[in-house]
């Protein structure tokens, strides 16, 4: 049976695909800051963080995207944090979250 | 020379090439500065310092005695005993032979050689200061074998856990002077002579065979000790003199840290590894690692992976405080960390620069930093007492504000703070005020000590004592209990711990707690750490909030957001900042009579 065309389709940022194999450096991290699983992407860490007010970076969506394996900005948005630590008194899931950001600007990317 | 002299010149020799080796390399790693240094200040009168240093802590550890005099009086009696013994020797030897050069030996199996002098006053003198000595370096064995089982002796609650080269050395250490004590009472009791403790113990029944066999084990148990020395805990003795020395000569550490070069290796190698450190540490039985200075100084001097014990810690620096060797723990751990995460990268050219057109004219800058913005009652309180005071102010980062850079620091990416630093800077210098008042201790140690800014810097509890004692704040005594929370970047840092409770003693009663000033806990959730788990921060929250909670206080008071925000969250009593108890509090009332008068007279004034 072939496809019917509704005239649009899901955008591939949408898709949440569990089966694809998250390269070898993300799993390095998620395994060194085993806390990151604990993100639900609430969002205040960046309702408080100074670095997203200038650059719009958010670590709920490094965070997020990095669970479906797009990471093209992961490490030029966490380059922007300045590890001030006030996400970590917002977090509600105790998430260590300048660790995380630590790893990721120390990443080498193939 | 007897063969049984053999093993005790064997080790000693050995160590002395290997102490030799190892120095040199470490002293080879000191930068042109150091050296230089170094050669201009060894004759001056800093030298004379140092060694009234090396008496008073190498020999006596008074530090130690501080701390605990039990414990105080086990390490005195072991290093100043054991000093005694050598002096004695050799003074013994100098005054028999008439020749000072005579070899070590001599001196140490001297009773074997000459069992009976002379019992004219001067030898009897001489025996007895001898054995004396030696009843001081065991009575501190004793204290130190019954502190291995029962530690709490010592006043000591955690005690270091040893690898295996330190548990050997130790064994063989405690070997030496029993040893001692009983190769001399054989030979006492087969030839006679001695003084008033020998005088006891050669009634024991000495068979004449047993004589050659236990001085054979004194020196082996002595030449396995040295030989043992340059590679176990024990490296301190002479490293510690060594370091106190090059302190006192102003030594700078490198700039880059290795274990084996410069400063820092002497100061990684003079830990005694005495455990002290522990008791000290607020973190102490959190989490599974145990990351206490004296277990990190360990890894970095076995060239383990330090990585977890460097960025677990909280950066409180209680160990530093404690610490009797004066090892600069706090700096340590940071260039540890630099060398971490040197691969870390940080990008902050995005933070807008400052165009300067006119600089607006005011009496104070208000710096609130990161944690500020979270704790915007303390902000508000902050300028209702000045606006209270008639001092003009300016809010630097009321809209948006930038990292003062000292969690950066803290990470070890330091150089790569200073983006921040300079837009800061450039900020600060873009008012003409006469001073800059921060509300965290973190913000106020990063620009006291890193900003190089051009007006000084003040943190608000001591800006509000000093507006206190000027008179232009007035508050009436009223009956509230305060219990006061030092925070450590305030209190340790700077040693800053009465301006807080002057202005908290004028508005009411600061209890009195079991650790607080140097000894303060850590509030649980500095910046200080990387690593530590958002649990085992709770528990330390929780240790220092019991100690806080001490005396039931109405509130509990303290100067640091972050400490108020971390201590709020577990606290059932209300924890509030300094300020915030000067305005919000509505059992303390302003003396608006005296308010007036003060007014009054300034203007006529």
């Amino acid at each position: 049976m072939s496809r019917i065309s509704f005239g649009y389709s899901v955008s591939e940022g949408k898709v949440i695909n569990l089966d694809q194999q998250k390269p070898a450096w993300l799993e390095k991290i998620f395994e060194l800051e085993p806390s990151l699983h604990r993100c639900i992407s609430c969002g205040n860490c960046a309702a408080v963080c100074t670095a997203g007010h200038f650059t719009g970076m958010k670590f709920y969506r490094i965070c997020l995207n990095a669970f479906r394996g797009q990471t093209s900005d992961l490490k030029n948005d966490a380059k922007a944090c300045m590890l001030c630590g006030k996400c970590q008194f917002a977090c509600p899931r105790g998430v260590n979250i300048r660790h995380a950001i630590m790893l990721m600007t120390q990443i080498q990317k193939p | 020379m007897h063969p049984f002299t053999i093993p005790f010149m064997a080790g000693f020799t050995m160590m002395f090439i290997v102490l030799i080796i190892r120095y040199s390399n470490w002293f080879r790693g000191f930068s042109t500065e150091n050296r230089k240094r170094i050669a201009g200040r060894m004759f001056t009168r800093r030298s004379i310092h140092a060694l009234n240093e090396i008496f008073r802590e190498s020999l006596l550890h008074l530090k130690i005695y501080k701390t605990n005099p039990i414990l105080g009086y086990m390490h005195m009696s072991l290093a100043f005993g054991w000093f005694l013994l050598i002096v004695g020797g050799k003074l013994e030897t100098w005054y028999y032979t008439g020749n000072f050069a005579n070899p070590p030996q001599y001196a140490i199996f001297f009773r074997f050689f000459h069992p009976v002098t002379e019992a004219t006053g001067i030898h009897r003198i001489i025996d007895f200061y001898m054995e004396f000595s030696l009843l001081v370096v065991l009575s501190g064995l004793t204290i130190a074998m019954v502190k291995r089982i029962r530690k709490q002796v010592a006043g000591m609650k955690n005690t270091t856990r040893h690898t295996l080269t330190n548990r050997l050395a130790l064994t063989f250490l405690w070997f030496i002077f029993p040893l001692r004590l009983l190769a001399e009472s054989a030979t006492t009791s087969i030839h006679g002579g001695g003084s008033f403790l020998t005088g006891i113990t050669s009634g024991l029944p000495f068979h004449p065979a047993v004589e050659l066999p236990l001085w054979w084990a004194y020196s082996i148990s002595l030449g396995v000790f040295f030989v043992c020395l340059p590679f176990s805990r024990y490296l301190h003795i002479p490293t510690e003199m060594i370091t106190i020395l090059l302190k006192k000569w102003g030594v700078e550490p490198e700039l880059k840290l290795k274990t084996n070069k410069g400063l820092q290796a002497f100061e990684i190698h003079s830990c005694s590894g005495c455990g002290i450190c522990l008791d000290a540490c607020p973190a102490i039985g959190v989490g599974d690692k145990k990351f206490q200075s004296v277990y990190f100084i360990n890894e970095m001097r076995n060239g383990k992976d330090h990585s977890k014990t460097a960025e677990l810690c909280l950066s409180c620096g209680s160990c530093q405080q404690a610490c009797p060797v004066g090892i600069q723990l706090e700096p340590l751990r940071i260039s540890a960390r630099e060398n971490l995460n040197s691969e870390m990268r940080f990008n902050h050219t995005y933070l807008p620069s400052k165009m300067i057109l006119w600089r607006e004219t005011t009496d104070v800058i208000l710096f609130t930093g990161c944690m500020g913005r979270m704790n915007p009652r303390t902000t508000q309180s902050m300028k209702k007492l000045f606006d209270e005071a008639g001092i003009g102010y300016v809010h630097a980062d009321e809209d948006e504000n930038i990292c003062c850079g000292r969690p950066m620091v803290l990470t070890g990416a330091s150089e790569q703070a200073e983006l921040m630093m300079s837009r800061n800077r450039d900020i600060i210098h873009s008012y003409n005020a006469k001073v800059l008042v921060t509300t965290c201790p973190i913000c106020y140690k990063q620009f006291k000590n890193s900003y190089k800014l051009n007006i000084p810097v003040v943190h608000h509890s001591m800006y509000i004592n000093q507006l206190m004692e000027e008179g232009k704040l007035n508050r009436h005594h009223s009956n509230l209990n305060f219990s006061y929370h030092d925070p450590c970047e305030l209190g340790r840092a700077f040693d800053c711990y009465e301006a807080p409770r002057e202005v908290l003693k004028r508005a009411g009663h600061v209890v009195a707690l079991s650790k607080e000033k140097e000894k303060s806990l850590c509030c649980g959730n500095n910046m200080g750490t990387i690593l530590l788990e958002r649990e085992n921060r709770q528990q330390i929250t929780d240790k220092t909030l019991m100690v806080l909670s001490e005396n039931n206080p109405d509130y509990i008071v303290t100067s640091c957001p972050v400490c108020k925000n971390t201590l709020s969250q577990q606290s059932s009593i209300p924890v509030r900042d300094i300020a915030e108890v000067l305005t919000d509090l509505p059992e303390i009332k302003q003396k608006t009579g005296e308010r007036l008068t003060a007014m009054r007279e300034s203007h006529i004034n």
